[in-house]
């Protein structure tokens, strides 16, 4: 998705609020178009070194324009607002707000339509849908838990359900239209998940209430997962999906 | 025995000095008024008496005790202390409030003794309030409302009973009843002290007169002594007539 | 006597309803879970109700409550820097926010010369602001993390429990009991203080060492609550005043009552809160949104 003002530039210069799409971009070779990010930005290790404008739900308006990017890339909608507030200073925006893999992808082909990279953005995406396939096997019910107080999990909007599918997993919440809803542990106890990942550090083996859960009987709850990995829409999307395959093998 | 003795007391509140150098004693037994023009500090010398206020320099003693060394439960078995006002935030019975006066004789959760419904019976026998022990509090009169906070303090069986212009707002029934409640007991040995700024009543109910003015006792002495017509003059920059009153013989002042 | 049988079968009305609603099938292990449940809901309820009649008598101020003295900005503001360090929202650090801020707060009104309790609202007021104000700023700053930190602030009795937090939450329960029982002795202070601080003091009520002395009591019952529930809302305001209508202004009964009523309160605000959508809303958005229009009700009754 692309709101463009005007299509004409000379050397890009681009503001990315998006970690995922930092990455991108220097998977693009086009690192040298980056002028600022934000701190969560920090892979690979040089993407440490670019400017920050800030962290990811507030970044500094002043430091991004002082910088006189030519475009911004915002997501939505943790970003809306200062996506608004951008616009009114008339910059040119390059929204990022994947539901589907597919819309990763997409994402990816424009970027490099713009920053005049499409080859590199084409071999990367051929490298993504090379590894990340649909693997036939039975689906095996998952829940994810991003945080344990309260129960916060994924829900069905998130193009994160369609990774857990692809890799053999089935999200025990796909049902619920939100991104990430918070849900209550008799809830999850009643789905009766076959596998739990936990995205934070701490136990869920434990839980009073839980013992007659699949996963805690058979014990199989993951917490070591990279969140980076399957957090960030972007090349090491592969590294998280391998990550899953391999647990629900 | 001296019942309250203050020795070169000084108060300061908020760098204003309120009390200079104040030398006074009461005796056992004494009907004592406290007089003078607002803000000489009058209200000031009794809170400190009753221990409310404790920063003062200078020596406060008490049943020849030193002030700052009594407990403050202990001081109220000696004590009572009776506010210009009260406002009551809830709605408590006169009994209820009443039976708040035994506080400093419990112990916590301990229950009410023999002594301590005497003592209760008694206080409001003498106030006269029997037939309102189970009024609410907001519902009656407020010169009932002030005769049950003198209750309270008798319920507390003191030796002493410190009272801040107790008459004040009320009318002359209530003003009448309560200077006679004090005198009935005064005459069974309880020291009084009243605080009050009407010169009339003051002289006609108190054995001694305190005049107090700008925080230092101008004169201590019996009404004969104070209520003067120089004197009031001299304090209060009025003009007067003094009168001597048909029945009492206590001097009483008719504004000019 | 009927309004004590009322009390009780309010309680244990609620307490059933807690026991049978809610989606999972009825067996040994969603049993416990909803006994947890009640017995988080019977701590919270009960304390902070209690807690807020006894700071209104304290203070003898009707619109006092217990976060009026910080506690819960400042176990808002112990989670999120908990949340900063450690990536999530640890329980320890809320408590350790909620005890700093009260003691801060009391160290403050401490200053000056003058009455005490005054200025513990002052200071109280003063610091919740500065608290939720830094809360702001990092809540702004992550981004999940929000979540935790809104159903910390509204209060929320759904929480996992593990063998180890449980030992942890037990012994909380009891020091909390002990704590109640010695506060409820004071009922003949409150009942004094609630008619002038200066006949309290002449009645033997040393006020400085007893506001004190309940303030940090109360501060620590309410840490207790605020880092294992968050800060439930309402139930300290409101309750007192109810308990004061039905049982009367002393405070030998009405302390009781808010002990039941809190709880109660608290168990039908959680029924009603899981059952109204599938997933949990935090149970102080519910005890605000049915305490009100039920306070104004039981208002006009009078």
């Amino acid at each position: 998705m692309v709101c463009e003002k005007s299509a004409h530039f000379n050397e890009p210069r681009i503001v990315s609020l998006s970690p995922a799409m930092t990455e991108i971009i220097f998977s693009l070779g086009a690192e040298r178009y980056l002028v600022g990010t934000t701190t969560y930005c920090d892979f690979p290790d040089s993407a440490k070194k670019i400017y920050k404008v800030g962290d990811f739900s507030n970044p500094s308006i002043e430091r991004i324009i002082s910088l006189k990017p030519s475009l911004v890339i915002v997501n939505l909608p943790e970003q809306s607002r200062i996506k608004n507030q951008l616009e009114k200073y008339g910059l040119k925006i390059f929204v990022t707000s994947p539901s589907k893999i597919e819309d990763i992808y997409k994402e990816i082909s424009e970027l490099g339509r713009i920053l005049k990279t499409e080859k590199k953005a084409d071999s990367l995406i051929n490298y993504m849908k090379e590894n990340i396939r649909p693997l036939s096997r039975i689906k095996k019910r998952v829940y994810i838990e991003i945080c344990p107080r309260p129960l916060i999990t994924i829900g069905g909007t998130s193009y994160l359900n369609e990774l857990i599918e692809m890799a053999g997993g089935e999200n025990i919440f796909s049902d619920i239209n939100k991104d990430y809803p918070v849900v209550n542990q008799e809830e999850v106890i009643m789905r009766n998940p076959e596998f739990i990942i936990g995205l934070h550090p701490e136990d869920i083996e434990n839980r009073i209430g839980w013992k007659d859960v699949s996963a805690i009987k058979n014990h199989r709850v993951y917490r070591d997962l990279n969140q980076d990995w399957i957090l960030r829409p972007g090349p090491r999307l592969v590294l998280g999906f391998k990550q899953l395959e391999k647990i629900f093998e | 025995m001296k019942a309250i003795e203050l020795s070169n007391v000084n108060f300061s509140y908020n760098d204003k000095n309120v009390l200079k150098d104040i030398n006074l004693h009461i005796e056992k037994g004494e009907f004592t008024g406290i007089i003078g023009p607002n803000g000489a500090g009058k209200s000031t010398i009794l809170r400190i008496m009753a221990g409310i206020l404790k920063n003062f320099k200078g020596d406060v003693r008490v049943l020849n005790r030193d002030i700052k060394a009594i407990k403050q439960k202990e001081l109220a078995r000696v004590i009572g202390f009776v506010p210009q006002e009260t406002h009551f935030q809830h709605n408590y019975s006169v009994e209820d409030i009443v039976t708040m006066g035994r506080y400093p004789y419990l112990q916590p959760f301990q229950r009410f003794g023999k002594d301590d419904i005497e003592a209760v019976e008694w206080a409001i026998e003498k106030s006269g309030l029997d037939e309102f022990r189970a009024r609410p509090v907001k519902f009656i009169s407020s010169g009932e409302r002030q005769m049950v906070v003198i209750c309270r303090a008798l319920a507390q069986k003191p030796e002493i009973l410190l009272l801040d212009e107790p008459t004040s707002h009320l009318d002359i029934k209530h003003q009448v009843r309560i200077m006679e409640l004090l005198k009935d007991l005064n005459q069974n040995g309880m020291t009084i002290v009243v605080v009050n700024h009407d010169l009339n009543l003051s002289s006609q109910f108190c054995k001694k007169l305190i005049l107090l003015h700008k925080g230092s006792i101008y004169k201590t002495g019996t009404p004969e002594m104070i209520i003067d017509k120089k004197i009031v003059m001299d304090v209060y920059g009025v003009e007067t007539e003094i009168i001597i009153h048909p029945q009492r013989k206590t001097p009483q002042i008719f504004l000019k | 006597m009927n309004k004590i049988i009322l009390l009780v079968f309010i309680l244990l009305f609620s307490i059933l309803l807690e026991l049978f609603i809610g989606p999972g099938e009825f067996g040994y292990e969603i049993i416990q879970l909803r006994i947890y449940r009640i017995m988080l809901g019977i701590f919270a309820g009960s304390i902070l109700a209690f807690s807020g009649n006894i700071l209104q008598g304290l203070f003898g101020n009707p619109l006092v409550e217990p976060y009026t003295l910080g506690s819960a900005s400042g176990a808002a503001l112990g989670a999120s820097v908990g949340i900063v360090l450690f990536g999530y929202a640890n329980p320890v650090f809320s408590f350790a926010g909620a005890l700093m801020i009260g003691i801060f707060v009391f160290a403050i009104a401490r200053i000056e010369g003058g009455l005490l309790r005054d200025r513990l609202i002052l200071s109280g007021v003063v610091m919740s602001f500065l608290c939720s104000s830094l809360v702001m700023i990092i809540m702004i700053t992550g981004r999940k993390e929000l979540y935790e930190i809104l159903y910390l602030l509204m209060g929320y009795l759904g929480i996992v429990i593990t063998p180890k937090n449980r030992t942890m939450i037990i012994i909380i329960f009891i020091i909390s009991v002990i704590l109640i029982l010695y506060l409820y002795r004071y009922y003949r202070e409150f009942d004094i203080i609630s008619t002038g601080t200066e006949s309290a003091i002449a009645l033997g009520i040393d006020i400085q060492r007893f506001s004190i002395e309940v303030f940090l009591i109360v501060t620590l019952l309410i840490s207790f609550v605020v880092s294992i529930v968050g800060a439930i809302g309402f139930v300290g305001l409101v309750i007192p005043h109810i308990s004061r209508m039905l049982f009367g202004p002393k405070y030998v009964n009405n302390l009781a009552g808010s002990l039941f009523l809190g709880s109660a309160f608290i168990l039908l605000a959680d029924a009603l809160a899981r059952s109204i959508t599938f997933y949990e809303l935090p149970t102080g958005i519910i005890t605000s949104l049915i305490g009100v229009p039920f306070f104004i009700y039981l208002y006009r009754l009078k």
